[in-house]
């Protein structure tokens, strides 16, 4: 193996890039479905009280070496006016809890009372995950009335919503009182980041094909059973607004370590000096290829990039069986990607170089979690001359934008007090800027670098940021990132012409999702678990 | 009481101390520290509450008391009561093992306390709401976690009211734009 360097944060970690980010087998839920098959976890559905119609609760209990989780699923009328995927919403089809363990009656009536609120119930230590769902209104009855028939549903009009529930919210980590992510982080089942998230998500899909099956058995004695090769296509939806971008800026620590696993899977495959899996790869293409052909999208600009990754994938799919039987073939395939296609195609490229590898890479899926304490210190002792050249050093990129220029500075992230939910703002044109959130890294790295040139080159920061506390959060940012080179987004979040979901796709992309589909530059439709192995086949106990 | 989660202890005082006016670092430190007041079973609310209504009073130390701080003290009494904030980040920034040190009138002592942990020092001190003089002192981790938060209704309610101050109100143009426009779900 020839030691290649990882690709470096000024290609890896700007938004265009970010925008074209595909899943790879170290995304969440490929590392969730791989622990449940090593490790043999079962499924059992405890509990399926539904009426005719698909109203009531099912409790599904997966065991684990470690512990036993359940989602607690309820089902409940929803009127169609009332159906919306914004966070506004206050009413849903299905509301979900990942229980720890497995919930008694009284702990069901609890849930019973509150999950179905949602942010407005209260919860527990005994809930780690909170989440809720609507049907896909177009889909929903199509499939429920087909099975009724005794028939399978389209599978044309399967492909093009993709899921039968999609999630609107899917809550961790101490929200509305549920447990605190350090309070379970330590037990080897649920250690990668958002691990408890993916498994709620991926027995949400077990229950949505029960539901059809359910609800048609009810209508019609001669109901058919959703087929099994169905089942694999659906995944669960989601849609994905402005609440997410933040999180990323907000977690620079945690951020570069899922970055840093996936390059530095990307570089040892670079580094090998034969193509052993040429054939494996091949494979993987095909299937990619189909899956681009059932992608669909309304936005202008993403249908436009899958024209191109088609394009580009067709290239590939000639030029690999050449390059792989040279020197170095999968570094000689990666150059040739970055040399000829689109960063979607680039992009693919990666993801498709990783996916016959496991066995060289995937123990980096084991290393994506972050002691985030380690963003929390701040060394006062450094004089103000050596901060300005720790800026200098990390935030030169950040020197490429003229922040006097309005159309750098002319958005601002805040948090509407209507919803508390991260929002993005036109300074110009709107009130409100002087409550801006801390999300605009370039420009406020550049103007601690200008308050630094004012202080004495020998003082300590300490000093300074006693006098200046203005710039506590950016000096603790800028010293983070001395030790971590996939912090940071490495472009303007503030300018004009910067697209949210760039950040949101990269994001979902680490969990895994598929078929992305912007609505507008703020909010995306995807796949959750689309085309993966049902929760229900890798976990065959007594499932249904 | 409400029972709360750990990290909604620690999001609620850093946006409660954000909107009643510290720096954003500032207020990402008394988030954590309230964090680990709430984690010991401490009543982190009415401790954030005494700081947030009396922050206004507090001085910051002057360079010639932190001259004094660095060489182990004696410290010297100020115009009025030292900001607890303040001070405490200045020791920990600067890496002071300053154990022993006594400051004079501080304000809220108990946030010195709560503050200093990173560094593995704490304060002593008479009555950790009131200003008084505090005596720095070792207090190694690992810290008490894993306990749930609780919180008086009322101080709940008057912390969130703080926190309210970092919320933009809606207009009609932040309800069009804001949350991303687009086609509204029709699938």
């Amino acid at each position: 193996m020839s030691a290649i360097a990882p690709r470096p944060p000024e290609i890896v970690m700007r938004l265009a890039r970010l925008g074209a980010a595909h899943p790879t087998r170290l995304s969440f839920l490929r590392a969730l479905i791989r622990g449940a098959t090593r490790e043999r976890w079962r499924l059992r559905r405890a509990r399926f009280a539904l009426d005719d119609a698909g109203f009531g609760h099912a409790v599904y209990t997966v065991e684990t070496p470690g512990h036993a989780y359940s989602l607690v699923a309820f089902s409940t009328p929803l009127a169609d006016e009332r159906r919306t995927d914004r966070v506004i919403a206050e009413a849903w089809d299905a509301s979900f809890v990942l229980y720890d363990g497995a919930p008694d009656a009284d702990e069901i009536a609890r849930l019973q009372a509150n999950a179905p609120l949602q942010e407005a119930g209260r919860f527990t230590a005994r809930e780690l995950v909170l989440a809720r769902a609507n049907k896909s209104v177009r889909l929903f009855e199509a499939v429920v009335a087909a099975l009724a028939k005794g028939e399978q549903p389209d599978g044309a009009a399967l492909a093009e919503v993709g899921y039968l529930l999609r999630t609107t919210a899917v809550y961790g980590n101490g929200k509305f009182g549920i447990a605190d992510r350090d309070e379970f982080a330590g037990r080897p089942e649920l250690a990668g980041p958002f691990r408890a998230e993916m498994l709620t998500v991926w027995l949400i899909r077990a229950f949505s094909f029960d539901l059809v099956d359910h609800v048609a058995a009810r209508r019609s004695p001669g109901a058919a059973r959703l087929a099994p090769e169905l089942r694999r296509s659906l995944g669960v939806g989601n849609a994905t607004g402005l609440g997410m971008a933040p999180f990323l800026v907000r977690h620079p620590v945690l951020i570069h370590r899922w970055f840093a696993a996936r390059e530095t899977a990307l570089a040892r495959v670079r580094g090998l000096a034969e193509a052993d899996e040429a054939e494996a790869f091949a494979r993987s293409l095909a299937v990619f290829r189909a899956g681009v052909e059932a992608w669909r999208t309304q936005d202008a600009r993403q249908a436009a990039a899958i024209v191109a990754l088609k394009a580009d994938l067709a290239g590939l799919a000639e030029a690999a069986p050449q390059i792989l039987r040279g020197p170095l073939p999968w570094d000689a395939l990666y150059r040739f990607a970055e040399a000829r296609l689109s960063l979607e195609g680039q992009e693919a490229c990666v993801a498709l170089m990783l996916e016959p590898h496991g066995a060289l890479i995937d123990d980096l899926a084991d290393e994506m979690q972050a002691d985030e304490t380690l963003g929390q210190g701040l060394d006062g002792r450094v004089t103000c001359a050596a901060m300005r050249q720790i800026l200098a050093h990390r935030y030169g990129w950040a020197a490429e934008t003229d922040f006097a220029d309005p159309a750098a500075n002319a958005r601002f992230w805040y948090v509407s007090a209507d919803k508390l939910e991260p929002r993005l703002g036109e300074r110009f044109e709107e009130a409100g800027a002087e409550l801006e959130q801390p999300l605009a890294v370039a420009r406020d790295a550049l103007g601690l670098a200008a308050a630094l040139a004012e202080a004495p080159e020998a003082q300590p920061l300490a000093d300074f940021l006693l006098r200046h506390p203005q710039w506590r959060h950016v000096a603790r940012r800028a010293q983070t990132l001395d030790r971590c080179a996939y912090a940071e987004i490495r472009d303007n979040l503030i300018g004009a012409e910067m697209r949210p979901i760039d950040i949101l796709r990269a994001k979902l992309a680490f969990f895994g999702a598929r078929r992305f589909d912007p609505r507008s530059d703020r909010w995306l439709r995807i796949a959750l678990f689309a085309d993966e192995p049902p929760i229900e086949t890798i976990c065959s106990g007594e499932a249904a | 009481m409400i029972a709360l989660s750990l990290n909604e202890a620690e999001t609620l005082c850093a946006k409660a101390a954000r909107g009643a006016g510290y720096c954003w670092g500032q207020a990402d430190d008394i988030g954590r520290a309230a964090r680990a007041l709430a984690a010991e079973g401490s009543d982190f609310g009415a401790a954030l509450l005494v700081l947030l209504q009396t922050r206004e009073s507090f001085i910051a130390p002057t360079p010639e008391r932190l001259a004094r701080w660095r060489a182990g003290g004696p410290d010297i009494a100020g115009v009025g009561a030292l900001c607890p904030v303040l001070a405490a980040t200045w020791l920990t920034d600067a890496g002071l093992d300053a154990v022993g040190l006594r400051l004079i009138n501080i304000g809220a002592p108990v946030w010195l306390d709560a503050l200093l942990r990173p560094a593995g020092l704490g304060a002593a001190c008479d009555d950790p709401f009131a200003a008084g003089d505090a005596t720095l002192i070792r207090r190694p981790g690992p810290f008490e976690t894993g306990k749930r938060a609780a919180v008086e209704a009322e101080i709940w309610r008057a912390l969130n009211a703080y926190a309210a101050q970092t919320y933009v109100p809606e207009s009609e143009s932040s309800r069009r734009r804001g949350a991303g426009g687009g086609r509204v779900d029709d699938d």
